[in-house]
């Protein structure tokens, strides 16, 4: 049954895009894309909820898909934030038109299919036991999402969709040189099954020599992917120039696929004893996201750059728990969880102040409260989610990091996370409350009555239940849930 | 006889650092996807059949025919036909590249051949080709060329994984075929655009977005 629900996932989504090639009709491809998402929430929920509690680790082993203790997490925020955007999607593409005039009927067509073939590629890279086979489905991530950046069709939509596909495409190609790395480290061993390489590494069979060596590459290279500094230069630019909704998948989903890669690796270097190398590597990844998001939240104009920023710092924090070990975990973990649905709730609200005020800068967006009370406060509570104010589930995810860091003795680093982190919320801060409160200018008040009836109903529902779970998880975390958190906690 | 061509596919990236004509570096491109099948038919004669063919017919059907034709077309469109004004002079690209060639070649004859599993020649070059991609890419101005780079990337990688005895998996190495596939062709759509947007093919173009100035 596991077996042929992983079949209909990673086969139906492809048998759809032809069927959207043939029919070639936008209601078709709406309802296509409604459907795929409601499929792929309910598939996914049987898999990672309801499908046999066997408490080993592998629940399912194919030789290329399998789901387990470790990638069910990351399968479930995948499907719930894909269903949240698409039901965002709903209001936001009946504007589309409107929104640039250089987009014409035909283009408009591949958007869906293109979403759904990212989502495709993404549940892919997830359930993927191969590292060959993760690479190739990571890298048609890229593929596919680069038009979805380029949407717009404007002079700096094109320059994001070059910058992305190219660092992207050059970073995931050094992560293959980390892949052959990882082939000679392996000596005998002619495989890339995580399964099998970590039983390998665990009988002591690697070259450690090769083997550090190969997770420095797949480290820069799926990091490039991942958005971990210094490797993030796409980043805010792929973000800031995408169609809102693509903007709330690439943080919320795409990031995440890219982190599993490298936590299976890291997985093989723990069970090769070597993990300290790799611990020191993502700890410096991680301070230096952080380090580059504080240096620039300070001084950005557009608002969907500092939530791009905001990413990268956030990826640095899930590296550093990751370097931590132990309870770091878990707050990896949480950190996820909170992270893609409050990032996504972000870029869903920043896409409502676009449609609103029709700019991206923010000295040109005052008022959004008396703009629009809802968007307001659901920009303000995105807010104060992604920056860890309790109930927040980072709230408790960070908390645990800086309780990790100073049970072993990192005073220092502590200090300076916790440093780095008050810089970036105040950048943030500044940014929001100036664009929350303060009188609106006589112009903009025009364009958004204007604008005011483009956002419907589906446009502020999905942000709202995402904030709702955020915080609900920052003081209860229910059973089902919990049963997934402990057994991907057990899994590191 | 296969050392013979691994020592020709270095030299073609010699010729590809010491020449302004783009054309010329599509040429390369066919020739260097040549040499690779040629490479992968010659030292991999003891592979499985069927994995061997679909190898050898994918790299020269992808590497050498493919890429350098689509290459071609979008140069006919967009009259780009010279990168001359790169960071640094020719001759010095060619001294560099032979210096990246050399201390590859001499630091895996020295430090790979002890290593099982790798056959050195192989990799010496292979890092060589890659190392030389990536820095013509940060000294050329062009679009198009930084492509072209993208891909000798690309086939060095490649000649990475041939350098290994042991052998990827069919499927890896047809995605990974097919990935590179589509993203030379998403970049020579955007190529396309991007030449209708900035009017020229200059990288300087793409400098628009930033975090200090709106």
């Amino acid at each position: 049954m596991i077996d042929n629900v992983i079949k209909i996932l990673m086969i139906f989504p492809l048998v759809l895009c032809v069927l959207m090639l043939m029919v070639r009709k936008r209601a078709f491809d709406k309802f296509a894309l409604i459907f795929y998402s409601i499929l792929h929430f309910i598939l996914s929920s049987y898999l990672v909820f309801f499908a046999e509690k066997t408490g080993a680790k592998q629940v399912l082993s194919g030789q290329y898909f399998a789901v387990d203790s470790l990638n069910k997490i990351f399968l479930i925020i995948l499907s719930f934030v894909f269903l949240a955007v698409t039901i965002y999607n709903i209001g936001y593409s009946r504007h589309m038109d409107r929104l640039n005039i250089k987009v014409n009927n035909k283009n408009l067509c591949l958007y869906e299919l293109m979403i759904i073939v990212f989502v495709w590629a993404m549940t892919g890279a997830i359930f993927c036991t191969d590292l060959g086979i993760a690479w190739v489905l990571v890298e048609a991530t890229t593929l596919s999402s680069a038009y979805l950046i380029y949407f717009n069709r404007t002079k700096n939509s094109i320059e994001a969709a070059w910058k992305y596909v190219f660092m992207c495409s050059i970073g995931i190609a050094l992560a293959f040189v980390g892949i052959i790395f990882l082939n000679i480290a392996s000596l005998d061993v002619n495989t890339l099954n995580y399964t099998k390489l970590t039983e390998a590494a665990q009988a002591g069979v690697f070259d450690t020599f090769w083997l550090k060596f190969a997770f420095v590459f797949i480290l820069f290279g799926f990091g490039a992917k991942m958005g971990l500094a210094p490797m993030h230069f796409w980043l805010p630019d792929a973000h800031s120039e995408s169609p809102s909704p693509v903007s709330a998948l690439l943080s919320a989903t795409l990031l995440n696929s890219a982190f599993l890669v490298i936590l299976r690796v890291f997985n093989i270097l723990n069970a090769a004893n070597c993990s300290g190398y790799g611990r020191i590597m993502l700890a410096v990844t991680g301070f230096l996201s952080l380090f580059v998001t504080a240096v620039f939240i300070y001084h950005i104009k557009n608002y969907k750059r500092m939530l791009a920023y905001s990413s990268i710092e956030n990826m640095g924090i899930l590296a550093i728990g990751t370097a931590l070990g132990g309870v770091g975990y878990l707050a990896v973990i949480l950190h996820l969880i909170g992270h893609s649905l409050a990032k996504a709730s972000f870029f869903l609200a920043s896409g409502n102040i676009l449609e609103l005020y029709e700019t991206k800068n923010i000295k040109s967006v005052k008022g959004l409260m008396r703009a629009d009370k809802k968007t307001g406060w659901l920009w303000l509570l995105s807010f104060l989610a992604i920056c860890a104010f309790p109930t927040s589930v980072l709230f408790i995810s960070e908390f645990l990091i800086i309780k990790t860091l100073i049970l072993k003795g990192h005073y220092l680093a502590c200090s300076v996370f916790a440093l780095l982190l008050t810089v970036i919320i105040y950048g943030m801060a500044r940014a929001v409350i100036k664009m929350t409160y303060r009188e609106i200018s006589g112009e903009k008040q025009d364009i958004i009555e204007k604008n005011r009836n483009k956002i419907t109903l589906s446009m502020y529902l999905p942000q709202v239940v995402m904030l709702a779970v955020v915080f609900v998880l920052g003081v209860y975390i229910p059973n089902f849930l919990n049963d997934i958190i402990q057994a991907a906690f057990g899994a590191f | 006889m296969e050392h013979g061509f691994i020592i020709l596919f270095g030299l073609t990236m010699l010729y590809l650092a010491s020449t302004s004509r783009i054309i010329s570096h599509i040429r390369v491109l066919a020739v260097q996807g040549i040499l690779l099948f040629l490479i992968c038919f010659l030292g991999h004669r003891e592979a499985p059949l069927l994995s061997l063919t679909f190898l050898t017919v994918e790299t020269l059907v992808v590497k050498a025919i493919i890429i350098p034709w689509f290459l071609y077309k979008i140069l006919r469109k967009t009259r780009e036909n010279r990168d001359e004004e790169a960071n640094i002079p020719h001759f010095y690209c060619l001294v560099i590249s032979s210096i990246i060639l050399l201390g590859c070649f001499l630091a895996s004859n020295y430090y790979i051949s002890s290593v099982k599993n790798i056959s050195h020649i192989y990799f010496g070059i292979a890092a060589a080709t890659i190392i030389i991609s990536l820095w013509l890419i940060t000294i050329k101005h062009k679009i198009v060329s930084n492509v072209i780079e993208f891909i000798t990337m690309e086939n060095g990688i490649f000649l990475m994984s041939l350098s290994v005895a042991k052998e990827m998996p069919v499927l890896v190495n047809l995605g990974v075929l097919l990935d590179v596939f589509i993203a030379v062709y998403i970049l020579g759509l955007f190529v396309k655009e991007i030449k209708k947007e900035f009017k020229d093919l200059e990288v300087s173009n793409l400098s628009g977005l930033k975090d200090y100035t709106e």
